[in-house]
């Protein structure tokens, strides 16, 4: 009985580590420029696709191409896509940016069905059927792999949020755009390293999630809202409070398997963002801080 | 002026009318009923999506559950024609569910929400097969004299469609509509003013649940046949907001437009193939393209869609008028 | 004439900030009250409390005798109590008159048998704030003090019995800040109670019968215009210890 709980939070934390990495980009977006994301969708699918395209077709090894070639090549389509189709509508209300990117998404998939066809696609490496024991649960390396770069992503995003002089900037116009004008910043070319980044980020999340499941031109769609889950539940003002929400959802989703059929898992996801989007208006790190009449930072 | 556009506008009506009479089980009756149902959904998101401006991304759970509602009921014996009422209120009680929570979300965070609840409900209808008949859908009894049944439809449909463009037009002219529109520029002054604006979204979801249920029910009957991949599917909801989006989201004809428009666009679609360069592209493969590319293109250079350009273009036509009868009076 | 709008013990914490503590306030029927402090002194707070916007943390408001403490802002605006807002929010998609119009369709609950034509009764506030000629004008087109005037106008629609003024001169020039006080002091003569927060200090203790000075959340002073102007409190608060003396 014990194993079988090891095995499934272990499986949990695993698939926490993977929604984690899908989630910081859509966070960072939303964070820095208010703007929700819906493309965020189309990039994970498109990572997937890319990285595809790189080991399968030119052979390369997997970690070169889903860690150091996906994310810039991303950063360079998310810069475009801020310039083109974001930028023009960051006056009008809200919803316009949604339906946009929205539009955006859709034209992904058909250019991916386009140039892939909707076949379910796999990618299959030397390190796929991998696993050892740690006691006795089976963990699979691939998984443990993708969950450790998501764990290093997190690191090195919070030096960089901390430490390097364009984090701030990125933190400070998140915070209050207005200072952060009034302070000397280009919160509009921060705004187009904060999407860049975000998609550098969510397809680096397609190309290593690619590794582990088979996916098609719909990709993406399913993990966009259980990232939204996880952006509510955990905040915009810290990647700790995404991974944080990330971990609860992965958990709910495995314990719940408990009680419902495994198809309805999704379902649990979605009944989680409702509550967490009532309850909780600045993620748990607001909800905690309203209790405890902390004194606003 | 008048009178020709009137003429124009009874000519339509009468064709359309005609369509099962002179050409029964057509191809133009198929297309005509869908149109009129396209336009009943696109008519129907409008009510909140263009009047009270909370955009939804999940109102095909309307449109299933008002199918379900009459296919489930058909086959435990209720007349067939009751279920039709019948469907849409329980859509608008489902929306009444839903809504609670949701409506006191604003803006973008409503629609996420409704998102979710496109896709919960979804997986619902897939897994309650007791009721649902879960993947594999529910088939209906077919009549025994297709063509009068399906003729019939055809101007029952028509019907709901004239019914849903006055319910459509009264809103637009009445308090409860100002109130809409008041709480969609902003909804924090509204209420400064006295509107209640969550009781006027609500009511506003319900109108709008009960006209989307409707149209499902009519659909259920129609195709004789359902399943969650349809009835439910996400790329629904994103055709009732792409229809009043093209046609000129918030106005009283453009989501007629914009239904007709999409179901002649749909239709050529599934059929066309251009030849190009030798090669021969089978247009159903583009549809996302194009619909993605409507909506940037729309959203990006005229958001209130063919009737704000259409307007733009009689603006600048009658200023144009304008300055050559000064320039005739003044020379 | 009686106290109509009373407040007592009025307190709203953010976190872990009082942004008004305390205060007790009464304005009686059909006079023009003033609301002053420096800034970040808690008048738009305590405004905006009593409009609905926010349920105070502890403390009672009052409207002729009736708890009103933590209703709902409509519910607000349909007992009597309009509030204008200091960062003008008119419906922009729609003209003056619908604008008005949404005002007058709403508001202060109808007394049954009163019958209502809503589009003369805009016209005739249009009228009354000297916005008539601009009725179909888009209300994204008009310039600030238009807007400032329509912001009251609509305000004045739904039939206030008090009416709330939230910096309704901020930013107009000497000339439209008399053309407003002759405004106000008109809309005080129809029998509406005027509650009015300011900055600038000609139009709020050339119009006031009584005002009430606020700082760091704390009522400091209370009384008429002389009374107020010459308290030592008040001056160090604006000026600073020095000038008291």
């Amino acid at each position: 009985m014990t194993t079988d709980l090891a095995i499934l939070l272990v499986s949990a934390v695993l698939v926490a580590g993977v929604y984690a990495t899908m989630s910081y980009g859509l966070a960072l977006i939303f964070g820095v420029m208010k703007v929700i994301n819906l493309s965020h969708a189309g990039a994970v699918m498109l990572g997937a696709y890319i990285a595809y395209v790189l080991i399968v077709g030119l052979r390369m090894n997997p970690f070169i191409a889903t860690v150091l070639v996906v994310p810039p090549l991303f950063f360079l389509l998310g810069v475009l896509l801020e310039r083109v189709f974001v930028r023009p509508v960051r006056k009008a209300p809200p919803i316009a940016s949604l339906l946009l990117l929205f539009g955006v998404w859709l034209m992904m998939q058909n250019i991916a069905y386009i140039i892939w066809t909707g076949e379910v696609r796999t990618i299959t490496t030397p390190y796929t059927m991998m696993r050892f024991k740690v006691g006795e649960v089976p963990i699979n390396v691939n998984r443990l792999a993708v969950f450790l770069v998501g764990a290093i992503t997190l690191l090195l995003l919070h030096q960089f949020m901390t430490r390097t002089y364009l984090g701030k900037a990125i933190r400070a116009t998140a915070q209050d755009s207005t200072a952060a004008k009034l302070a000397g910043i280009n919160t509009d070319q921060i705004d187009m390293v904060a999407f860049g980044l975000g998609t550098a980020l969510a397809g680096m999340a397609g190309a290593l999630t690619s590794l582990i499941y088979a996916f098609d031109p719909n990709f993406g769609g399913s993990y966009m809202l259980k990232s939204f889950c996880i952006v509510v539940l955990g905040g915009v003002e810290s990647f700790l409070g995404v991974a944080l929400g990330s971990l609860i959802l992965a958990l709910a989703e495995a314990l719940s398997v408990l009680w419902i059929r495994a198809g309805m898992q999704d379902f649990v996801s979605f009944v989680v963002l409702i509550v967490a989007l009532l309850v909780t208006p600045g993620g748990l790190p607001g909800l905690l801080q309203k209790r405890y009449a902390v004194r606003p930072r | 002026m008048r009178a020709a556009r009137i003429l124009v506008f009874l000519g339509v009506l009468i064709l359309l009318v005609l369509i099962p009479v002179v050409g029964r089980g057509t191809y133009f009756q198929h297309l005509g009923f869908l149109t009129f149902l396209f336009i009943i959904l696109s008519v129907g998101w409008n009510l909140v999506g263009g009047y009270a401006g909370q955009v939804s991304f999940g109102h095909v759970v309307f449109f299933g559950i008002g199918a379900y509602t009459t296919a489930i009921l058909w086959l435990r014996g209720i007349p067939q024609l009751l279920t039709i009422p019948l469907a849409g209120i329980v859509a608008a009680l489902y929306g009444l569910l839903w809504g609670w929570p949701c409506l006191r979300l604003r803006g973008p965070y409503f629609s996420i929400a409704t998102i979710g609840v496109g896709e919960a409900t979804r997986l619902l209808a897939l897994n309650l097969e007791n009721l649902t008949g879960g993947a594999g859908g529910l088939t209906l009894p077919t009549p025994e004299d297709i063509h009068f049944y399906l003729a019939g439809f055809y101007y029952l449909a028509f019907l709901l469609m004239v019914g849903s463009l006055l319910i459509s037009a009264w809103v637009r002219n009445s308090r409860f509509g100002l109130g809409l529109f008041a709480i969609r520029m902003d909804e924090d002054a509204a209420e400064a003013l006295g509107v209640h604006a969550f009781r006027y979204k609500i009511l506003a979801l319900l109108l709008s649940g009960f006209l989307v249920g409707l149209a499902g029910s009519l659909y259920a009957q129609y195709i004789l046949y359902i399943d969650p991949g349809t009835v439910f599917g996400f790329s629904m909801s994103v055709n009732m907001i792409l229809m009043p989006i093209i046609g000129g989201i918030g106005t009283l004809w453009g989501p007629v437009l914009g239904a007709v428009i999409f179901t002649v666009i749909q239709d050529r679609i599934m059929t066309l193939s251009l030849n190009l360069w030798g090669f021969s592209f089978k247009l159903v493969q583009f549809h996302l393209l194009v619909y993605g590319a409507l909506l940037v293109l729309i959203i990006l250079f005229e958001p209130r869609g063919l009737v704000g350009l259409a307007e733009r273009v009689h603006r600048r036509i009658s200023r144009w008028r304008q300055a050559r009868a000064v320039i005739e009076t003044a020379g | 004439m009686g106290v109509i709008l009373e407040g007592k013990g009025v307190t709203k914490y953010f976190g872990g900030l009082a942004a008004v503590h305390n205060v007790d306030f009464q304005v009686q029927e059909g006079e023009i009250f003033g609301l002053i402090g420096p800034n970040g002194a808690g008048k738009t707070t305590l405004f905006r409390t009593i409009a609905g916007i926010y349920a105070p943390t502890s403390g009672r408001i009052f409207f002729r005798g009736q708890d009103i403490t933590g209703l709902k802002p409509y519910v607000i605006c349909r007992l009597g109590i309009t509030t204008t807002h200091q960062v003008v929010r008119p419906f922009l998609e729609m003209s003056v008159l619908e604008n008005v119009m949404v005002g007058a369709s709403f508001g202060r609950e109808w007394v049954t048998g009163e019958t209502r034509d809503v589009r003369k009764e805009a016209m005739r506030v249009l009228e009354f704030t000297g916005l008539a000629s601009k009725a179909d004008v888009l209300a994204r087109n008009l310039t600030l003090p238009d807007r400032k005037r329509l912001e009251i106008a609509r305000a004045l629609a739904t039939r206030p019995t008090v009416l709330l003024l939230d910096e309704v001169v901020a930013g107009l020039n000497p000339t439209e800040t008399l053309q407003t006080m002759q405004l106000i002091r008109e809309i005080r003569d129809q029998g509406i109670t005027i509650v009015m927060v300011e900055h600038v200090m000609q139009a709020v203790m050339g119009i006031s019968d009584r005002i009430m000075v606020l700082n760091y959340g704390e009522k400091i002073a209370e009384g008429s215009p002389q009374e107020v102007a010459t308290n030592p409190q008040v001056i160090s608060a604006y000026l600073g210890t020095s000038h008291a003396l």
